[in-house]
């Protein structure tokens, strides 16, 4: 005979106490619609705009395209330079193809292009931003957005598809320097002793939806904000000086054998790659300059791996910027570089050019064809400008 | 799908539209089991086949140990569940562990295997649902309950979303009789419901994750060593996060059940307030200590074989506790410890059963469980038994070459939080959440929840998962 499932119920008793929920209910949802407001209102005022959150939602979204079809594309990797200094919609003005945005900030280029290496998909045109206390400091401040987008879930992808439909268009507060724990930490708490980290640098950029990036205005024409930013810089700079000579040299080599390994396997699969140091000025550039020395950086990782670089210290145009806070061009400036980066591209390096230009993978496949193997022991056939140990070598063209 | 997120609030309201339609009672449960099987499918559907095998087998299992009428045959069918039940969980969870163990054992009698490297995903909320699987037919086994009316009712038992992937782990008894009737929540259990989810969420987004969890990182995942006060903040910092993560959710569970009209047991009774470490085990994660006692604890003998027989029984059910967080010696270290404490406590009861403790004996008391667990948390947080030997030996003030690692404004918010979740616990110990917000003026109340969302607008959180989803 079947037991009766009465004689086992243990059912759990949850009492809802006795009070007028209707009415605590309103107004608590009043009294949190007028605080909100009110901080939205408070950061309108500051100067914010409803727009995308750069966040690794974003990024999987942008990265997930070279997988569903747009593996053919320009890709840029780097930091917070190529970010907000490569304009796409000029790009996609000037090469009829709108790039793939992966850049993120205070992030070293180099496990993006390992990670494209492994991507079969990927066979277009990799811009690499070479700024050099990233890249060569091998700082991984947002790196972990590769584990997320390799482990994203698809709950993941349709919370980042309402947020982009339903609450980024409208919050200008929904922001990650605007939200409560930055806030709070921003307050002037009191320093503890051998404790001194440098303050973090504030809201920098605005991004849209494919994340295309700019410079935010407010760091151009608020002096105090601008004067925040340089400060955050030095701050930052004056960390960086603690660090043994050693070990940056040895961080380095390390970098450049990476670089130039993954380099050298796209380079396989008939990937080019064209690396861009973009402009720095003032204190930040002399600290550059100094720690992270051209003719060890730069000038090593293009002989290594034989990729065509353009860094704007080899050409007056794209050296002459007035940057705000040192680091990062102002819109308008922005939108200049990039025409002037393509202007070059096409004057010195044709066949790459073209391979931006065109869906059609030979043309890169030909273009690495011509190009110098490790160690930069011969120059372009097309007669490229090639950038060997820090002395700018043009041929002639054809 | 994580409860911290914009798409399980589509799921949600989505869900309770159709629940509330003008439906049957078992197209309502029909919904309610499509529901929860795209809950769980929204993190890696695949792994939705798992789940299928776990119903299907105990489903089968135990209608076919009811039905036998030989003891050898019921013992078969319910070792099969539990031998698919636990090989699910040993390969999944413990392959890895297992086979770098035996690597490791194999190399000290000199031989070389090759290195273990299982490259599997754990399914998420597999160690629950197993267990209210197995659960389910070791009841049916034991006579305790009767099998599941029909497999739709035994389905939604496995499944139902709000307990599925993290608990409370709930028993037939407490689960199966709620699917037999109709069940509709009113507008003040929607309401309170909708309160406790928010509660919940101040917990996990605001306190665990915007506060906490960045200061048991940076002295955990870190590689200098701790200062001792580094070391006391970070720790009791983690111990604040784990309760306000794992409560928070169980809060939120309890709340969406409630407002579709289920009731769930408690899973937290204020555990800081504890006055020794059996205490502590009855007010943390309630619903697992019981299971450990009624199907590990009580079989291994429980306390009806001498003290000798009792202690062993506790050891062997904390060690195999501890295994069940995660696949880790550091784990069964804690678990190890708490059934250590556990033997120490009876044996400091047995000689002390006389004594009728004071007021500072019972705050020495209570404090002296606070600093145990805390030092227990230890070996649960760090990712290996150099790390937490480093942190304990910050906590001990023996480390050398200490340099500050948290900043002022993480020390002081981080403290600030602790205190309050201890304070809290201590104010409200001897009362439930109901009783206490039954005596507080509404406006009160208001001002508290619109407090809560404010904070978890303004925090920003991402969805993080919450940390028991691992285990």
């Amino acid at each position: 005979m079947r037991l009766s499932i009465s004689n086992f119920e243990a059912i759990p008793i949850r009492i809802v106490p006795d009070r007028p929920w209707r009415t605590i209910a309103f107004v608590a949802l009043l009294l949190t619609i007028t605080a909100v407001a009110g901080w939205e209102i408070h950061w309108r005022s500051f100067g914010a705009k409803p727009g995308a959150r750069n966040s690794d939602g974003l990024w999987a979204s942008q990265r997930r395209r070279i997988d569903n079809g747009e593996g053919d594309a320009t890709v840029i990797v780097g930091s917070s330079r190529a970010f907000y200094d490569l304009q796409l919609d000029i790009w996609q003005r000037r090469t009829g193809r709108r790039p793939i945005q992966l850049a993120l900030e205070g992030t070293s280029p180099l496990p993006f292009v390992e990670d494209l290496e492994k991507d079969p998909n990927f066979s277009g045109v990799l811009i690499v931003d070479t700024t050099p206390d990233v890249l060569f400091g091998a700082h991984l401040k947002r790196a972990n957005v590769l584990n997320y987008f390799h482990t994203e879930m698809p709950s993941q992808r349709l919370s980042q598809t309402l947020s982009v439909r339903w609450v980024e268009p409208f919050l200008a507060f929904y922001d990650p320097d605007f939200s409560l724990s930055s806030v709070l930490e921003r307050w002037p708490w009191p320093e503890r002793a051998g404790n001194e980290w440098p303050s973090g640098v504030r809201k920098l950029n605005e991004i849209a939806a494919d994340r295309d990036s700019h410079l935010w205005s407010k760091v151009v024409d608020d002096a105090e904000y601008r004067r925040e930013t340089q400060a955050a810089w030095l701050q930052a700079i004056e960390h960086g000086k603690n660090r043994p000579t050693t070990a940056i040299q040895q961080t380095i080599g390390e970098q450049i054998d990476r670089m130039s390994a993954a380099v050298n396997r796209l380079r396989a699969r008939g990937v080019a790659v064209l690396f861009v140091r973009p402009p720095s000025s003032g204190p930040y550039l002399e600290f550059e300059e100094r720690t992270y020395p051209r003719a060890e950086t730069w000038d090593a990782l293009l002989s290594r791996t034989g990729m065509p670089g353009i860094n704007f210290m080899d050409y007056p145009s794209l050296g002459s910027f007035d940057l705000p806070e040192w680091s990062h061009l102002p819109q308008r400036d922005a939108e200049t570089f990039t025409a002037l980066l393509i202007d070059i591209v096409q004057r010195e390096h044709p066949a790459l050019f073209e391979a931006l230009r065109t869906d059609d993978s030979s043309v890169a496949h030909k273009l690495n064809a011509g190009l110098p193997v490790e160690g930069g022991a011969c120059l372009a056939p097309d007669q490229q400008r090639v950038t060997v140990a820090g002395n700018p070598i043009t041929q002639a063209g054809t | 799908m994580f409860f911290n997120s914009l798409s399980f609030a589509l799921f949600f309201v989505c869900f309770l539209c159709v629940h509330n339609l003008p439906l049957g009672w078992t197209a309502k449960k029909i919904n309610l089991l499509l529901a929860s099987y795209i809950f769980y499918a929204a993190w890696n559907p695949p792994f939705i086949l798992l789940l299928w095998i776990s119903t299907l087998v105990d489903w089968y299992a135990a209608d076919r140990l009811y039905r036998a009428q030989k003891p050898a045959a019921r013992r078969l069918w319910l070792a099969l569940s539990v031998l698919v039940n636990l090989g699910m969980l040993v390969y999944f969870k413990y392959g890895e562990f297992l086979a770098q163990n035996l690597v490791a054992v194999a190399s000290t009698f000199g031989i070389t295997l090759p290195p273990a490297h299982f490259d599997i995903v754990l399914p998420v909320g597999i160690s629950f649902y197993t267990f209210a699987t197995m659960s389910y037919t070791l009841d049916v086994y034991r006579g305790h309950a009767p099998p599941a009316r029909n497999f739709l009712d035994y389905a939604l038992f496995v499944t139902f979303f709000p307990h599925l992937v993290a608990g409370p782990i709930m028993r037939p008894a407490e689960l199966l009789p709620q699917f037999a009737t109709p069940r509709r929540a009113t507008s003040h259990q929607i309401l309170f419901g909708i309160g406790l989810v928010t509660l919940g969420l101040f917990n996990k987004v605001v306190l665990a994750d915007t506060f906490l969890a960045t200061v048991a990182e940076q002295v955990y995942d870190g590689t200098a060593a701790p200062g001792w006060l580094d070391a006391w903040v970070a720790t009791c910092a983690f111990g604040a996060q784990i309760f306000c993560d794992f409560a928070g959710y169980s809060t939120i569970a309890i709340g969406v059940a409630m407002s579709i009209g289920f009731a769930m047991p408690g899973n937290f009774r204020l555990p800081y307030a504890a006055i020794g470490l059996s205490d502590f085990w009855r007010r943390w994660h309630i619903t697992l200590s019981a299971w450990l006692r009624d199907y590990v604890y009580i079989p291994l003998g429980g306390n009806r074989h001498g003290e000798m027989r009792a202690s062993a029984a506790v050891m062997g059910t904390m060690l195999l506790g501890g295994l069940w967080h995660g696949a880790s010696w550091t784990f069964v270290a804690w678990g190890g410890l708490h059934g250590l404490y556990l033997c120490g406590e009876r044996v400091v009861r047995r000689a002390s059963h006389a004594f009728r403790p004071g007021v500072l004996s019972l705050a020495l008391a209570a404090a002296t469980t606070y600093v145990l667990v805390h030092v227990a948390w230890v070996f649960f947080r760090a990712k290996d038994f150099a790390r937490a030997t480093q942190v304990l030996r910050g906590m001990l003030g023996v480390n050398a070459d200490v340099k500050p690692i948290l900043s002022s404004y993480q020390l002081a918010t981080a403290s600030a939080i602790v205190l309050a979740v201890v304070a809290t616990h201590w104010l409200m110990r001897g009362r439930t959440l109901e009783q206490v917000v039954a005596r507080t003026p509404p406006l009160v109340l208001s001002v508290f929840w619109a407090a809560m969302a404010v904070s978890v607008i303004l925090a920003q959180g991402s969805d993080n998962a919450f940390i028991y989803f691992q285990f």
